[in-house]
């Protein structure tokens, strides 16, 4: 069946597409640290976030020992915190999701391969993020399970730059 | 290079202040001054000195105070060295890792009134509870606290003496002060809690026997020994993930095999009461003896340091 489908196709003819916009941005020099609230993030392409944890050659993430190149910068989304709170009664905040950037209005499960603009800057996901135990640790919040599979979105930087809230986010393709 | 994977919080000793005989306050924070993670008032965190010593201490300051933690340590020169290491060896400037911040009690969940009692030492878990409590104003406290002849951390504590909200008993000059006088009535509004040496505790548990155990918390700052069942049996231990059998000794813990068989388990107060050492079971009938698992908790996981087996065969998630 998917063989048989041209992706991308329906784009040309339906008008498919989404722009979202950059809600929260949040970093933190160091593992298990609580991550701050920012107006903006410096982006470095190929590296990662000036000042966070998972910046490559700063290595101080839980997961640092797994080094890993396409986790330069993490994206969530807000509809997923709405989701938690209305399906599951749980109040997560932006700043407990441990990712960088929290966007609306960005399927970010759809993402993966491809590049789009985060403001100024250029990213390509690599890969969706897996929810880990070690939020749950954190937070003190049963939170593992409703993550799965919307936990938001690993990404390179190929164009670096400055990303604020407010910024929009669209499609590179 | 291979980088270890990080398991605690990387902090420096920011400053270190003497606090009464044989006491020392100290501070530890980010070293570039980030918020820490959050405690609660009456949590403890464990740690992780440079001798490779795990060491659990209750957290002094209050909740609000985000970017540092601040311990007391008395020196117990016959201790178990985590005190004297900490007095002799660490300075400032140091880096010491450190757990995230465990137990605690959740302020203002109904309760009016808080009575604590503390002997000695034994003061320092109800401090950021009483610091927290006198600035919130959210619930009624009285601290007692029971000294021989001098309190530990006095002009750590002088603001709330002079407020009225700590009172210290002196024993050498007043004798013991009667504990049921000091608790009071019982009622579903009125919390409780209790930390000092064996022969106080007992005594506490006395007096609040009749009380409802919601409304009766108990801090042990020095571990139980151990329970070892004399009829324990030997029994293996199977680890689901790396398929390796370790077996445990009759009267040996399960911590204790583990280590002999090279598995790396943090731990701390090795009596079931801090917590470190928590570990998911698979199958099996554990048998759990420690002090701080929930029911629920305990159908998926127990505590090393204490737990043991009724089954011949345990599979631990390691
Ligand atoms: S080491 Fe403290 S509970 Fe096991």
């Amino acid at each position: 069946m998917l063989d048989k489908i041209d992706t991308g196709s329906a784009q040309r003819t339906a008008r498919l597409g989404w722009t979202g916009v950059v809600r929260f941005l949040h970093l933190a020099p160091r593992a298990f640290l609580p991550m701050r609230a920012m107006e903006q993030l410096t982006l470095v392409a190929g590296k990662g976030i000036e000042g966070d944890r998972y910046m490559i050659g700063r290595e101080e993430g839980f997961y640092s020992h797994k080094p890993e190149e396409g986790r330069q910068v993490t994206l969530f989304e807000l509809e997923t915190l709405i989701a938690l709170k209305r399906d599951a009664g749980i109040e997560l905040g932006p700043e407990e999701h441990r990712r960088n950037v929290t966007v609306e209005g960005v399927p970010l499960n759809h993402l993966v391969g491809r590049r789009f603009w985060l403001g100024e800057t250029l990213l390509e996901a690599t890969r969706l993020s897996i929810p880990c135990r070690h939020i749950e640790e954190i937070t003190g919040k049963a939170i593992f399970d409703p993550l799965i599979n919307r936990s938001g979105l690993n990404c390179r930087i190929l164009r670096d730059g400055i990303v604020r809230v407010g910024d929009t986010v669209r499609s590179a393709a | 290079m291979r980088v270890r994977p990080i398991t605690t919080i990387k902090t420096v000793v920011a400053a270190i202040e003497g606090a009464g005989t044989g006491i020392k306050l100290f501070t530890l924070a980010d070293p570039d001054h980030w918020e820490l993670p959050p405690f609660k008032p009456g949590a403890h965190i464990d740690l992780h000195l440079p001798s490779g010593l795990v060491r659990t201490y209750s957290l002094c300051n209050e909740p609000a105070d985000n970017a540092r933690y601040v311990i007391a340590v008395k020196r117990e020169a016959e201790g178990r060295g985590g005190s004297r290491a900490l007095h002799d060896e660490v300075g400032i400037g140091n880096v010491i890792g450190v757990s995230l911040p465990r137990g605690g009690l959740e302020p203002g969940a109904g309760i009016a009134r808080h009575v604590f009692i503390a002997g000695g030492i034994g003061v320092t878990p109800f401090l950021s509870m009483a610091r927290h409590l006198a600035r919130t104003g959210d619930a009624d406290f009285t601290l007692h606290l029971v000294v021989r002849q001098e309190a530990p951390l006095a002009s750590y504590l002088a603001p709330l003496i002079d407020a009225g909200r700590i009172v210290v008993h002196y024993t050498s000059r007043g004798g013991r002060p009667d504990l049921a006088s000091l608790v009071g009535e019982g009622g579903s509004k009125t919390l409780v809690a209790c930390c000092g040496p064996e022969s106080m505790i007992d005594d506490f548990e006395r007096v609040t026997a009749t009380w409802p155990a919601a409304n009766v918390h108990i801090e042990r700052f020095v571990a139980p020994p151990p329970v070892i069942d004399p009829d324990a049996k030997p029994f293996m231990l199977s680890l689901a993930r790396t398929g390796t059998e370790i077996q445990v000794r009759a009267g040996q813990t399960m911590l204790a095999a583990l280590q002999e068989g090279g598995i790396d388990i943090s731990t701390s107060c090795c009596g079931g009461i801090c917590g470190a050492c928590k570990v998911g079971w698979l199958e099996g009938k554990p048998v759990h003896r420690d002090r701080i698992l929930s029911p629920y908790e305990r159908e998926r996981y127990l505590m090393v340091c204490v737990a043991g087996s009724e089954a011949d065969r345990l599979v631990l998630d390691l």
